[in-house]
């Protein structure tokens, strides 16, 4: 069992070792020890990082854009998956999205929520403006409208999907004896099937929240210029032409994957959790 | 009131309200009026502010422009790359998988946590080290670090796929086939291969999805130079050309949609989908 074991660990060896390498060039970048520009053993490009205010108004609105379009993909996600878990119409169409590439749907976000776009042309029509710059601004705005539409509708159909898989999984037996105790449907689907269900998707949801955060496609498309989404700063930073703004790229993807890695942590004890209370 | 079991497993099989018409039309227009609003741009040639419609037709426009040496060259090597990525991948989380399902189960749970990482970790952040590695190893720049990068979070998903699907395959067909005097390569050739082939399909598909949609990677590791369909596109809306990038949009969309379709087929007829 111990030479098969051995074989084991060096598959999940070459599976992380780009991940690991990459993230430890990154700190040694970070630390002056390497890459263009170095310097030697220096903390001045983790403090140029940390210490600038752009750098904390990216995360912060990230994590807000992130966070708030998770929510809306969750919160949908769960109504209509426990309406649509016995109908294959209706699973096709909840999860027909997951078709369209990111970089696709952000210009078809583009289209329809721009001050241009097809929203903007109908107000027009419905005589509720008179020019483009009346219809309220989602698209590159701080408020990130657009983007959070984007991001919920990309990640809706696959939590629908998990929320499906997790119905068809959980423990019937709880439900039946809440009937037999008196219960109506809706106090069931209140107090069992939408506590059930939120413990099986949680591990999902983890990973779309961590999904979105270092999302790169649509964030370019929509985001507005300032504050910068952390994924456009990591990338404007490492293509800079000042040589020096690159090291600061390392900074800021060694604290994305450090970010990814407490996220990753976070979804195995979530999934673990899931995993006691399903069964 | 005490109700009999049988009564409420047969009235509560599904504690979830039936699909109804008006959700479905809402899900139906909130999953596909997207799409259909690229396919109209694509086709609008001209479609100024503040008509709902495009004023004029211009699919002739559109398929010399859809003809042209851009989008053609950016198809043929989003292709290779998804084709590479998916056959590589396939390869790599094979091998992977069933040194793992052979292997105790606290070496599985770490692996499946592990293979997790590559699968998160925000493109960016794993381009920004993956490009001086490319860089150093002399494939910055060029298709084959495209392809390299492209490999990392492909190799994490589809170690998590077989770790899966080899859980639950049977390998003691094998070990008789051995008995019999199979070599291991017959044993691969004429036990495993036939027994797998749907799966080894799916991950094929799956592994050429996850290059399909790269842009992050590829715009670090291939420094501009590698030209794929997410790039021009993204180029496309830069430059103010909506429609040629709505067509190059759906273009991207298709062979996602006809791989999602294959993937569902053979869920079902498997069972995985009821």
């Amino acid at each position: 069992m111990r030479s098969r074991d051995g074989v084991g660990y060096v598959a999940v060896a070459l599976v992380v070792a780009p991940v690991v390498a990459g993230g430890l060039y990154s700190a040694a970048a970070s630390f002056g020890l390497a890459g263009a520009g170095a310097t030697g053993f220096s903390v001045a490009r983790i403090s140029a990082v940390l210490t600038d205010p752009s750098t904390w108004r990216s995360v912060m609105w990230t994590l807000c854009i992130a966070g708030t379009a998770t929510i809306i993909a969750t919160v949908a996600a769960m109504l209509v998956g426990v309406r649509v878990q016995g109908s294959r119409v209706g699973q096709w169409l909840a999860t027909a999205s997951l078709a369209v590439p990111h970089i696709a749907a952000s210009l078809a976000a583009l289209t329809l929520l721009g001050q241009s776009g097809l929203l903007s042309r109908l107000a027009f029509a419905a005589g509720l403006t008179s020019q483009p710059a009346d219809f309220p601004a989602m698209v590159y705005d701080r408020r990130g409208v657009a983007l959070i539409v984007a991001f919920a509708w990309k990640e809706f159909p696959f939590l629908v999907l998990t929320a499906v898989a997790v119905l068809a999984t959980r423990n019937a037996h709880l439900t039946e004896v809440a009937h037999t105790h008196g219960a109506d449907a809706r106090a069931v689907m209140r107090r069992i099937t939408m506590p059930l269900l939120w413990r099986g998707i949680a591990p999902a949801v983890i990973a779309a929240f961590a999904y979105l955060i270092g999302q790169y496609e649509m964030a370019v498309v929509l985001a507005p210029s300032d504050p910068l989404p952390l994924s456009v700063l990591t990338y404007e930073r490492a293509v800079d032409s000042n040589l020096a703004h690159r090291g600061e790229a390392h900074v800021l993807g060694f604290l994305a994957l450090l970010l990814t890695g407490a996220l990753v942590l976070w979804h195995e004890r979530s999934r673990r959790v899931a995993e006691r209370t399903l069964l | 009131m005490i109700t009999s079991p049988s009564a409420i497993t047969e009235r509560h099989s599904r504690s979830g309200t039936p699909a109804s018409r008006p959700l479905l039309v809402g899900l139906a227009f909130v999953s596909l009026s997207p799409v259909l609003l690229l396919a109209l741009r694509a086709t609008g040639a001209a479609w100024r502010y503040p008509a709902i419609l495009p004023s004029q037709r211009g699919v002739d426009a559109l398929i010399a422009g859809l003809r042209g040496p851009t989008l053609v060259q950016a198809l043929g090597t989003s292709v290779l790359l998804a084709a590479m990525t998916g056959v590589l991948g396939t390869a790599f989380g094979f091998v992977a998988g069933r040194a793992l399902v052979r292997a105790t189960a606290s070496v599985r749970r770490f692996a499946a946590v592990a293979a997790f990482l590559p699968v998160v970790a925000p493109p960016i952040a794993l381009g920004v080290g993956v490009q001086v590695l490319a860089l150093r190893a002399g494939v910055g720049g060029g298709l084959t670090g495209v392809l390299l990068a492209h490999l990392v979070p492909a190799a994490g998903y589809l170690t998590l796929y077989f770790l899966g699907v080899l859980g639950a395959y049977d390998l003691s067909m094998e070990d008789e086939a051995r008995t019999l005097g199979a070599t291991p390569w017959q044993c691969f050739i004429r036990v495993t291969l036939p027994t797998l082939r749907p799966r080894l399909i799916e991950a094929l598909l799956l592994g050429a999805l996850v290059s399909w949609g790269q842009l992050a990677l590829t715009l670090l590791v291939g420094g501009g130079v590698v030209r794929t369909l997410p790039v021009e596109l993204l180029a496309f809306v830069r430059a103010g050309d909506d429609r040629l990038g709505a067509a190059a949009a759906i273009v991207l969309t298709i062979l996602p949609a006809l791989a999602l379709s294959m993937l569902q087929r053979g869920a079902k007829r498997t069972g995985a989908v009821t």
